[in-house]
């Protein structure tokens, strides 16, 4: 049974695993083994400190198969988006021109450098094993993250938003930044986006574009870009439209990926899960799939169980599940149905 | 040859030549009633009834078989009932340091800039005319005009001059640039300029700084690049120490070319001088005379010797000048000598010539 629970230093060798083989685009996971022990430590700190509003915490999880003792995933929350270093995107509105004698009004879209989108938590760093595309595990990874808000409401904002990883080549192009990034910073897409996961995004900020860029000025392809979601992000895209995430106008400003956004108290895992008590009990295992997870911090547990009945003011778990999610009896458990 | 100023009788054979103008010059619409009223202002400016934000000097370039073979125009002042618009043409410098990493990155900054300075317009010499130096005069006889009576003008002349088009009327630049704000083509927009809708126009441009790297190749290459047909035109400007500065025109990027009133050559090296009437020899130099008038302004073409203090020129100029021997011209060679020339040639010129 697969778990969803916080990194812990030992994991640096997986990691640096799953670094090797994730997406160009998603910058969080850079294969570098400095970085990656620093953000473990980053992270075990994170869960650690006393934290009455959120600040520079970023807590990431990772999905960890007990048997293998491998590392089948990861995914990340930082608290506040903008609290350590800018957060920079792209808004995406019209310029709207109007002349009354002429009778001329129409509006051009245009990107304009932002950092409007500060103050939000950030989900990121989703990466998962390709033979789990398209299972409940990707449900648990990015999910269970939701989860983790709900119990834990005052760590976080009352909004959240997410960067889709957009359009790439297969051999490491990206249109948008070939037209666009590629004039500011005279980089390969591919490099810019490894200078950025190892250093957060603002280091380019003195070389990024200040002023609008209209888009019916760029190249077609590039255009086509915008808003659009690399092949392998679909499946994180999905996920979190379903939980009612929404785009917003905003896109990242390398790849041209949209960003999504929600109020938290509209996010389905977080408004529709319940808390139940914990007592023992059998299950077929061939019942109704939920998302379960403990309530607590540093020994926060997800996974996926199979409930025979909908659960109540109790829940009955197995032993497995049990031992899985770190739980006593009469513990609360959080239950969201897959 | 005289250049005298425009008058309601030349209304034929401006219309004449403005249908043989075509798309390329915005200011002379073969029209009749805007070309009447033109005239009619163009009249009121020398009779000098007009305020110098309306002033209009309009001259056509006469024959001594008195046809009129061209038009040429100055106005007193841009910009000052309506705005008028150009784009600087700028840069900004992003480095990171630490990256190693410097971008020069060419910026278009929409501005008012030429507010208030004077510009050469409305230039047009019928095609079979453009020979003998016919040009020159044409052109440089607002120049003299101006030496005459600089109190009339800004402290800068402006030119612009015709960008990079093809036949069919496209413009790179406006392609890659005004169509996407105006959704009309360059034809369209240059037709709704030339009605007086510019200003308009121009406020539906983007006020922000716009990179030059995202426009087009040819549109880039466009910047600050005069049409073909206006190379000599601008030849003629430029030896009189006209320079590119870096401002072009918000529809097709041609070259906005300017010169402080006081540097100019036919202004500053213009001298008043007595006429003699005489024979100069085959070897005189041309001269470039003005009768220093404004309403019955006459500017002619002439061979001419500075004899003592005086200028000598043949009875026929004197009589197209419709001057006695005695009374005072003002006068400059109509071209500039090699070693001055030279000198004219401005050292501050920001952007490449075209």
């Amino acid at each position: 049974m697969l778990v969803l629970r916080p990194v812990a230093p030992d994991d640096l060798p997986e990691l640096q695993r799953l670094a090797r083989e994730s997406l160009v685009g998603v910058t969080s996971l850079p294969d570098d083994r400095q970085h990656l022990l620093d953000k473990i430590l980053d992270s075990c700190a994170s869960f650690a400190a006393n934290v009455q509003a959120p600040g520079p915490e970023n807590y990431f999880f990772v999905l960890h198969d007990p048997a293998s003792g491998q590392l089948r995933g990861c995914s990340e929350i930082l608290a506040m988006a903008g609290f350590s270093a800018p957060f920079y995107s792209l808004r995406n509105r019209p310029f709207v021109s109007s002349s009354r004698e002429l009778n001329v009004q129409h509006g051009v879209p245009t990107l304009s450098l932002c950092q409007d989108l500060s103050n939000h938590s950030l989900l990121r760093g989703f990466h998962i094993d390709p033979d789990l595309v398209g299972t409940p595990m990707a449900e648990l990874l990015s999910r269970a993250r939701l989860l983790f808000i709900a119990a834990h409401g005052s760590r976080f904002a009352d909004t959240s938003i997410t960067e889709i990883v957009g359009y790439s080549s297969d051999d490491g192009h990206s249109p948008f930044w070939d037209a666009l990034g590629k004039h500011f910073f005279d980089l390969p897409y591919v490099e810019a986006e490894r200078l950025c996961g190892l250093q957060s995004r603002s280091f380019l900020a003195d070389l990024m574009p200040q002023y609008p860029i209209y888009i019916p000025m760029l190249p077609k392809a590039a255009q086509d870009c915008i808003g659009q979601v690399h092949p392998q992000g679909r499946e994180a895209y999905e996920i979190l439209l379903r939980e009612g995430f929404e785009a917003n106008h905003y896109v990242d400003l390398f790849d041209g990926g949209p960003t999504l956004y929600a109020r938290h108290s509209g996010v389905r895992s977080i408004r529709q899960s319940l808390i139940a008590n914990a007592c023992p009990g059998p299950q077929s295992g061939s019942g109704r799939a939920w998302l379960a997870s403990n309530e607590r911090l540093g020994q926060y547990r997800a996974a996926l169980v199979h409930l025979d009945e909908a659960p109540g003011d109790l829940v009955r778990l197995d032993p497995q599940t049990f031992q899985a999610l770190h739980l006593q009896t009469g513990d609360p458990v959080r239950l969201v149905a897959l | 040859m005289i250049v005298r100023p425009v008058r309601m009788t030349d209304l034929p054979a401006l219309m004449a030549l403005a249908q043989r103008a075509g798309l390329g010059l915005t200011t002379l619409p073969a029209n009749q009633d805007r070309l009447t009223h033109r005239i009619r202002w163009a009249q009121r400016t020398f009779a000098e009834q007009v305020e110098r934000a309306d002033a209009d000097y309009l001259f056509v370039l006469e024959d001594d078989d008195q046809q009129v073979i061209g038009i040429s125009a100055l106005t007193g002042a841009v910009g000052l009932r309506e705005p008028w618009y150009s784009y600087r043409v700028g840069m900004t410098v992003n480095s990171a340091p630490h990256l190693g990493i410097r971008r020069q990155i060419p910026t278009l900054f929409l501005n008012n800039e030429m507010t208030g300075q004077s510009e050469l317009c409305s230039l047009f010499l019928r095609p079979d005319q453009r020979r003998d130096s016919n040009g020159r005069l044409l052109s440089l006889a607002r120049l003299l005009f101006v030496a005459e009576f600089p109190h009339l003008f800004g402290d800068k002349l402006i030119a612009e001059l015709r960008g990079k088009g093809d036949e069919n009327g496209c413009s790179p630049f406006w392609n890659s640039l005004g169509r996407h704000f105006l959704q009309m083509d360059f034809v369209q927009a240059d037709h709704l300029s030339s009605l007086g809708h510019k200003p308009f126009i121009a406020e539906l441009l983007p006020r922000q700084p716009l990179y030059t790297c995202l426009l087009s190749e040819p549109a880039q290459a466009a910047i600050g690049q005069a049409h073909e047909n206006a190379e000599a035109a601008l030849a003629i400007l430029r030896h009189e120490g006209f320079a590119h500065q870096g401002h072009i025109d918000i529809f097709d990027g041609g070259p906005v070319i300017e010169a402080e009133l006081s540097k100019v050559r036919a202004v500053r090296e213009s001298q008043v001088l007595p006429l003699l009437v005489g024979t100069p020899d085959d070897d005189a130099p041309t001269w470039l005379i003005h009768n220093r008038r404004l309403e019955s302004c006459r500017v002619t073409r002439a061979r001419a010797r500075l004899v003592s203090g005086c200028l000598l020129v043949d009875r026929l100029s004197a009589k197209r000048l419709q001057v006695q021997p005695g009374d005072l011209v003002r006068a400059v060679p109509l071209l500039a000598t090699q070693a001055k020339a030279a000198a004219v040639e401005n050292p501050r010129t920001a952007l490449a010539d075209a």
